[in-house]
């Protein structure tokens, strides 16, 4: 295969998860809430149990109209919703599904990538709440960069202890190191990696800077139609992306328990991210959002410091070993 | 030209026009902005230069947190919306220091590498450059190291409350 | 211990899941009303005397009834008597707040609620039910249920059955029983 067509097929493989991945996230959200919450769910459009209610709002929101505040500043306004969707989409090329050539861009030090690009998702939400000329969008925009600077943290040194026990960056390489019994030694970075990643893609009970009693709706107060709904899509996108991201770096990524990992490596990839996008909802749907200063106090009382004893702890089992 | 020549020019007129937006555009915020476009020009830079891990701890620190600090902090204080016309910006003491730096800087280069030619390392791995830090530029490091800790054991002497004496703040 | 209820409310939401939904699928399925609904009201004009109680009783004058007199001559009788005659009988739903006060004061059982619901309507000036509207709603009223499974049954029930029981023991080509309205004359 051509060079030229590897990427294309590539991208355009990322552009198709990147797009699908959401919409089936967000439909299991309306139905596992429903449930767990007694109820139903959408049970109309596609006929059978709502299967297609997210195309159905898909088709709603496109005929929207599309309003730009008189006041607002009007290119940063109608681009940060597109920048939004970007980290997510570069990480996922990078994230391998299974063993072998099974990920979409083999890099050296891909979890450095990940991490870094992950990070550029507060800039897009700062442009939509700076733009947006509003006070809810501007106080949004003020927690939602309170909150990205802190847990970003936390989420970096979780990420540093695997690399470390692993003793590489590679995200095929972690995959590749990591035994079953690194659910026990890793689950401080576990448990604070995936906090800090529900902190990051701003997801109940982290959604202070959306928070709907408080905020209105934070950012996406201005926000309408198509570019509302690129922000939403962003948020189920970022669920698959953590989901993807916890289970390569801690639950072993394409191993599975009955060996055969070469040829199901994959199916094992995305039932883990799978069940780690169950807990993902789980979480939403069983917890209240926390206050603003309870935010904060987790992460700096509660994730750092775990964070920072796991990886004391893992550079002494590294030095035992 | 090769490739990369082309991109690097590329890349650097990208990162020279965002430069002058962000001194030149009336808009605080804006700036801030443009300010990103130019750094991530330059971790392109570094890409295109094979310097892979650099160009990633440019994003990661640069766009990550400190330019994210930046906007923060003008947001906290002003985010002003459209034309702010209060900008403090004295012009030609501005644009002396500016380019007697790039100047400088530009002589340094050409003085040090002429018409020499440099062919592009491998890819800056992470393995490779934690060989350089920890073989070679041990000493470096560690001083680096020590005076981050002062830094930050500054900062928190600095911001405890009650303290007259350090923080000048009344109780 | 500190943190239990975390897992707690974890908990709680799976255990709902597993477990049927209380939804009703209401457009789709109908739902099982309890019995005595109050969804509308029905009106028998066989048993109205046009006697404006319920006019007068209704807290927010939903109920308007226009009548006139007629005379009957009654062989035998010294003078003819008078009788009221109904021509107009209308509730406006709009107005209702169904508190039944009209179909508790109905002397003569020509007032019965029928828990049928479905009956909005586009203009607020249809929600006026008249005498028409108010016949055809007379078919959906129910049986009155037992106040206890295993007692006897509702004092109307009874009634009307010992009536029917001894009509037919009596003449039985004159028996005009019918369960919702025979009971409450005198």
């Amino acid at each position: 295969m051509p060079a030229w067509l590897d990427l294309v097929v590539r991208v355009l493989i990322v552009i198709i998860v990147i797009f699908v991945a959401p919409l089936v996230i967000g439909q299991t959200e309306h139905k596992v809430m429903a449930h767990m919450q007694g109820r139903l769910g959408p049970m109309y459009a596609g006929a059978y149990h709502g299967w297609a209610q997210l195309v159905a709002d898909a088709a709603k929101f496109i005929q929207k109209e599309d309003i730009t505040p008189r006041a607002a500043d009007r290119p940063v306004f109608k681009i940060a919703p597109v920048i939004s969707m970007l980290p997510y989409m570069i990480v996922v090329l990078v994230i391998p599904l299974g063993p072998g050539g099974l990920v979409a861009q083999k890099l050296d030090i891909g979890l450095f990538f990940v991490l870094a690009v992950f990070g550029l998702g507060v800039i897009a939400v700062l442009m939509a709440s700076w733009a947006s000329a509003n006070k809810f969008a501007l106080m949004g925009g003020l927690r939602a960069a309170a909150q990205l600077l802190g847990y970003e943290l936390p989420f970096v040194l979780a990420a540093a202890s695997v690399a470390m026990a692993a003793g590489t960056l590679s995200l095929s390489g972690i995959v590749e190191a990591w035994r079953p019994w690194w659910l026990i030694w890793q689950l401080p970075a576990l448990v604070v990696f995936f906090l800090a990643g529900l902190a990051e893609i701003r997801r109940t009970p982290f959604d202070m800077p959306i928070a709907d009693s408080e905020l209105v709706a934070g950012y996406l107060v201005e926000y309408t139609g198509l570019r509302y709904a690129f922000f939403m899509l962003a948020e189920y996108a970022g669920i698959f992306v953590i989901s993807a991201l916890t289970t390569v770096l801690f639950l072993g990524g394409w191993k599975g328990p009955f060996g055969l990992d070469t040829e199901l490596g994959w199916l094992w990839t995305l039932i883990k991210i799978a069940c780690v996008s169950f807990v993902v909802l789980w979480v939403r749907i069983a917890y209240p959002r926390l206050r603003e200063d309870q935010l904060q106090r987790l992460c700096w009382l509660g994730l750092v410091p775990a964070a920072l004893a796991q990886l004391v702890l893992t550079a002494g089992v590294k030095l035992a070993l | 030209m090769t490739v990369a020549d082309v991109l690097l020019i590329t890349i650097g007129a990208v990162v020279l026009g965002s430069a002058l937006l962000v001194v030149t555009t009336r808009h605080l915020v804006r700036a801030g902005l443009w300010l990103i476009v130019t750094l991530i020009g330059v971790a392109a830079a570094y890409l295109v230069l094979t310097a892979e891990m650099v160009a990633w701890v440019q994003i990661l620190l640069y766009l990550g947190a400190v330019v994210v600090l930046l906007l923060f902090a003008v947001m906290l204080t002003r985010a002003p919306i459209g034309v702010s016309d209060d900008l403090n910006r004295p012009r030609w003491p501005g644009a002396l220091v500016g380019l007697g730096a790039a100047g400088a800087l530009g002589a340094l280069l050409v003085n040090a590498y002429r018409w020499e030619k440099v062919e592009l390392p491998e890819a800056g791995t992470a393995e490779r450059i934690g060989e350089q830090v920890f073989q070679s530029w041990v000493l470096p490091f560690e001083l680096v190291g020590l005076l981050l800790l002062a830094a930050l054991i500054g900062a928190i002497v600095l911001s405890q409350p009650g303290d007259d004496s350090v923080s000048g703040r009344k109780k | 211990m500190k943190g239990i209820g975390l897992a707690k409310g974890l908990a709680v939401t799976f255990k709902t899941m597993t477990r049927r939904s209380t939804t009703q699928q209401y457009p789709d399925v109908d739902p099982e009303l309890p019995p005595r609904s109050r969804g509308v009201i029905a009106h028998i004009e066989e048993n109205c005397t046009v006697c404006l109680l319920c006019a007068r009783e209704c807290p927010d004058w939903a109920i308007t009834i226009e009548s006139h007199k007629e005379e009957v001559i009654v062989p035998g009788a010294a003078r003819a008597r008078q009788r009221n005659v109904l021509d107009e009988f209308n509730i406006d739903f709009a107005l209702c707040m169904y508190c039944g006060i009209c179909v508790e004061v109905c002397p003569f059982g020509a007032l019965h609620w029928s828990p049928e619901f479905e009956y909005a309507e586009y203009d607020l000036r249809d929600l006026v039910h008249s005498r028409d509207r108010l016949r055809e709603w007379v078919m959906t009223v129910p049986p009155p249920p037992a106040h206890d499974r295993n007692g006897a049954g509702a004092k109307e029930e009874v009634v009307a059955e010992k009536a029917l029981a001894a009509a037919a023991a009596s003449a039985p080509s004159q028996v005009d029983a019918c369960p919702n309205d025979g009971s409450g004359r005198i």
